[in-house]
């Protein structure tokens, strides 16, 4: 017997959903800090955090995250 | 004291409503600035002596990095992420938790600092206009 035609539905979207969750759990623990930046002509370039320059660019992030304080509660 | 530093806000016009649009648009933030050309704090959230310094040390940093002028800084730390954006010599800065969405952040920021400049242009020629004397021919219009 064929299962219901809302049955068929509900079980594509709650396989979408759970692609998406996976998806974006994957994303929170793989994702490495890095330091990107891009100019005027669209070209971009990446720091990594054992370059000088990337080095200097973490501190000076961390410092304006420090200045920014934690986000008040709602 | 953290809780209340990032709801303060820097009373400077233009660029406090700019700032109360920035954080009203985005509920990843955690803290903004607008600083102008010359790096003076026109509003910030929390210590506007501060940002001036930090905001000033990102820069530099970024603009060393590379052979010329950055245009946009996205850094991601473990403790938060910060974006940093120069639009005709503005300059705003955003602080958020992470995983925000950097390009909806930098949209709001691009938009914001296109807003206040151009509230900047219109406020410059407006002061133009007043130091002519209109009672001299032509002064007027």
């Amino acid at each position: 017997m064929p299962p219901k035609p809302h049955r068929v539905l509900l079980d594509r979207v709650s396989g979408y959903a759970d692609e998406a969750a996976a998806f974006v759990r994957r994303r929170r623990i793989s994702r490495r800090p890095f330091a990107r930046l891009y100019y005027r002509e669209g070209r971009s370039s990446d720091h990594a955090g054992d370059s000088v320059a990337g080095a200097e660019l973490f501190v000076a992030a961390g410092r304006l995250i420090e200045v920014a304080g934690k986000r008040p509660k709602a | 004291m953290a809780d209340v530093a990032a709801t303060e806000v820097v009373p400077a016009g233009p660029a406090t409503a700019a700032l109360a649009f920035l954080t009203e648009m985005s509920p990843d933030l955690r803290g903004a600035a607008i600083l102008d050309p010359a790096g003076v704090v026109l509003a910030a959230s929390g210590e506007p002596d501060r940002w001036r310094e930090d905001a000033a040390a990102l820069l530099a940093a970024a603009d060393q990095a590379g052979e010329e002028r950055v245009e946009q800084v996205h850094i991601a730390t473990e403790q938060g992420e910060v974006f940093a954006l120069r639009h005709e010599g503005l300059v705003a800065l955003a602080v958020t938790e992470r995983f925000a969405l950097a390009s909806l952040m930098l949209f709001d920021m691009r938009s914001v600092l296109r807003d206040l400049a151009s509230t900047r242009r219109r406020d410059e020629s407006v002061q133009m206009g007043d130091e002519i004397d209109p009672s001299t021919p032509g002064g007027g219009g």
